[in-house]
C-alpha cells in the first residue's frame, strides 16, 4: 500500500535529477541520426502492405524458400515479370506473372510444380505483388 | 451555417466490413457465405453478401440458427477486433489522402469534406477512391455525397439501394430531389431515434421530404434546436461540421463483456485487474500517465436487473506503474461490487492523461527517485519481455488463477495482419 498512500499525499520535490550526465560530450553527438528502420526502407505504402509466410519450395528458382517472410504491396498493379500472390481455389498461391503468345499465365519457379493457366478458371484473383522476401539463415 | 457551397460532404462506409476483412485475408472464405458473431458469440452482427443472399438475418441469436448455418455451409466466425481495427486504420489513412478533412465516425465509416471540381462532378473522384480502396484492401466502399452530413448519409443509403448507382450517389446533383427524399423513411434519417420517429409518424410525417417541409415551429417545440438543425440540413444548409479526429487521447479504456455473468467479488476483481494491466501497458506504449483511475461494472442491458456502478480515485501525481494501479483497482472493485447483481461487463478507464516523459521530474509519488527508477525499469523490462515473447509471458499473479468469466470466442480467426506468428501461409 506504500506507493498508493504516498501517491495520494503530498511529498517533496527532489532538488537533483541524476539523469543529467557529467563528463565529456561524445564527439558523435552532432552526427546522431535515427537508426535504420527496415519498415521505412522496404515499405513505401504501409497501409496496403501485408506480410505472408511461404510454405514449400514452389518458387525455389526465384530464391524464395520454405518459411520465408513475404512482403506484399496490394496497391501495385501486377505486371508480367512480377512475383504475385493469387487466391486460387481457396488458397494463397505464389507465382510469377508471365506472358507467352500474348497470353498471361502464372509460372511456378520450380520444375516440379505446374504452371497455372487462367483458362478454365473463373475465380482467380491476383491478390497482391510481392516486393520482398526475407529469408532467415 | 451556410448554404451549399463548393464544398461537398461525403459519407464513405465499407460494405459488410467485418466479413470483407475476413474474406480478404482468408482465400478459403472468398465467395462463400460468412457470418460474424457478436462479442461472446451471441448473435449475428455481420454478413457477407453471400450470406445475405441466403436470407440470414442480422441480430439472429447464434444458438437459434446454428443448425441452419451448418446445413447451408456458412462459415461462422467470432468477431476479431485486432483484424478489423487494423483494416480500419488502413482504410481511414488511405481515405485521408483523397479528401480535405476527415471525421472517423465509426470503425467502418467516415465523413469527409471535398471541394467540387470546376464541372462540379464528383463521380470521377468517388469512382477513383472506390477502386483504389478495393485494390489496396480488398474492401468495397459506398460513397454518398451531399451538401451536408445529413444529406450525405441519405445519399449513402440511396447509393446502396439503387441498383444502377454502382455504390456512388450524389444527392446534391440530382434534379428530382423530392423523389429521392421520399424514398427515405423518417426512422432511417441520421439523428432520428425511435421515439422521434414514432412521434413524427403520429404526426403523419413518413419520409425525409415530409420532415423537410414540416412546420418549423412544431419541430422546434418538440425537438428543440436539434430538430431545427436536422430540418435545415435536410433543406441543404450546412449546420454540422466535420469534427477532425482529436490528436491525443483523453482516456484509455479496457473493458470486456463476460462469457458468463459474474457474481463473485474475486472474479470481478480479477477481471478488473487483468484490464488494469492491459491499460497500464497501453499507457506506457503511448508515453502517457493517468491521474484518475476509474473502474465500472454493469448488468446486462437485456436483463431485468439494471445496475451500473463506477468508482474512481484521483491521484495527486500521475502514474503508469502497474503495481500502483493494481492496488487502486483492487480497492475500487470492492466499492462497485454488489452481491445481488449478475455483472455482464466490467472495465477500467485511465483518465486525465498526461505525457509521461515528464515523469522523470515528478518523483513525488515515490519515496525516492530510486524507487521511481526501479519501477520504470521493471515496467520497461516486463513490456519488452511481453513484446519479445508472447503477450502475458510475464504478468501479475492475480490474473493467473482460473478464469470463469472470459469471453467466448470459439470461432476466432487469426490476427493475420497484426501478429507475425499468425501470418497467412502461401501453400503453393
Amino acid at each position: 500500500m506504500d506507493s498508493f498512500d504516498s501517491a495520494t499525499k503530498k511529498s517533496r520535490i527532489p532538488l537533483l535529477n541524476d539523469s543529467v550526465s557529467a563528463g565529456f560530450p561524445s564527439p558523435a553527438d552532432d552526427y546522431t541520426e535515427e537508426s535504420i528502420d527496415l519498415n521505412e526502407h522496404l515499405i513505401s505504402n504501409p497501409f496496403s502492405t501485408f506480410f505472408l509466410r511461404v510454405k514449400g519450395d514452389s518458387m525455389i528458382n526465384a530464391g524464395i524458400k520454405d518459411k520465408d517472410l513475404i512482403i506484399v504491396d496490394k496497391s501495385l498493379i501486377a505486371k508480367p515479370g512480377n512475383i504475385v500472390i493469387a487466391m486460387i481455389d481457396g488458397e494463397f498461391t505464389i507465382k510469377r506473372l508471365s506472358i507467352k503468345d500474348d497470353e498471361l499465365y502464372l509460372k511456378a519457379e520450380n520444375h516440379n510444380y505446374p504452371n497455372f493457366s487462367f483458362k478454365n478458371h473463373i475465380d482467380v484473383q491476383i491478390w497482391g505483388v510481392v516486393i520482398y522476401s526475407i529469408h532467415s539463415y | 451555417m451556410r448554404i451549399s457551397s463548393n464544398d461537398a460532404i461525403a459519407l464513405i462506409d465499407a460494405n459488410n466490413f467485418y466479413a470483407s476483412c475476413e474474406q480478404n485475408i482468408n482465400p478459403n472464405l472468398r465467395n462463400k457465405p460468412v457470418v460474424i458473431l457478436s462479442n461472446n458469440d451471441g448473435c449475428i452482427i455481420a454478413r457477407s453478401p453471400e450470406a445475405r443472399a441466403l436470407k440470414i438475418k442480422m441480430g439472429t441469436p447464434y444458438f437459434k440458427i446454428k443448425e441452419k448455418l451448418h446445413k447451408l455451409d456458412v462459415a461462422v466466425l467470432s468477431s476479431n477486433y485486432s483484424l478489423y481495427g487494423d483494416m480500419s486504420r488502413r482504410l481511414m489513412n488511405l481515405l485521408k489522402n483523397y479528401c480535405e478533412e476527415i471525421e472517423i465516425y465509426s470503425i467502418d465509416e467516415a465523413f469527409v469534406s471535398i471541394s467540387r471540381p470546376n464541372d462540379k462532378n464528383l463521380y470521377p473522384w468517388a469512382r477513383n477512391i472506390r477502386s483504389l480502396i478495393y485494390q489496396n484492401l480488398g474492401i468495397t466502399i459506398t460513397v454518398g455525397i451531399g451538401e451536408n452530413k445529413v444529406r450525405a448519409k441519405i445519399a449513402n443509403k440511396l447509393a446502396k439501394n439503387i441498383d444502377y448507382s454502382a455504390g456512388i450517389f450524389d444527392l446534391a446533383r440530382t434534379r428530382n430531389k423530392n423523389n429521392y427524399l421520399k424514398r427515405i423513411s423518417v426512422d432511417k434519417i441520421w439523428g432520428v431515434g425511435k421515439q422521434t420517429s414514432n412521434w413524427l409518424q403520429s404526426k403523419g410525417i413518413k419520409n425525409a421530404k415530409e420532415l423537410r417541409d414540416m412546420e418549423e415551429n412544431e419541430i422546434i417545440k418538440k425537438l428543440g434546436i436539434v430538430g431545427k438543425r436536422l430540418q435545415l440540413e435536410l433543406k441543404g444548409y450546412k449546420c454540422l461540421l466535420i469534427e477532425k479526429s482529436k490528436k491525443s487521447k483523453k482516456e484509455i479504456q479496457v473493458s470486456r463483456s463476460f462469457g458468463t455473468p459474474v457474481t463473485k467479488l474475486e472474479d470481478l476483481t480479477q477481471a478488473l485487474a487483468t484490464h488494469a494491466i492491459k491499460a497500464s501497458e497501453k499507457m506506457r506504449s503511448q508515453n502517457l500517465q493517468s491521474s484518475n483511475i476509474r473502474v465500472f461494472a454493469r448488468t446486462s442491458k437485456y436483463s431485468s436487473q439494471n445496475y451500473q456502478r463506477s468508482a474512481h480515485r484521483k491521484l495527486t501525481n500521475p502514474t503508469v506503474d502497474t503495481n500502483t494501479i493494481l492496488k487502486i483497482v483492487v480497492e475500487l472493485s470492492k466499492e462497485i461490487y454488489n452481491p445481488e447483481y449478475k455483472f455482464s461487463k466490467a472495465g477500467v478507464l485511465m483518465q486525465d492523461l498526461t505525457n509521461s516523459e515528464y515523469l522523470q521530474q515528478s518523483v513525488i509519488n515515490y519515496k525516492s527517485q530510486k524507487d521511481l527508477k526501479k519501477s520504470a525499469n521493471l515496467m520497461r523490462t516486463i513490456d519488452l519481455l511481453n513484446k519479445r515473447f508472447n503477450n502475458n509471458a510475464i504478468t501479475w499473479a492475480i490474473t493467473k488463477t482460473p478464469k470463469s468469466w472470459t469471453m467466448n470466442k470459439n470461432f476466432l480467426s487469426r490476427s493475420s495482419t497484426t501478429d507475425i506468428d499468425h501470418l497467412p501461409t502461401i501453400v503453393k
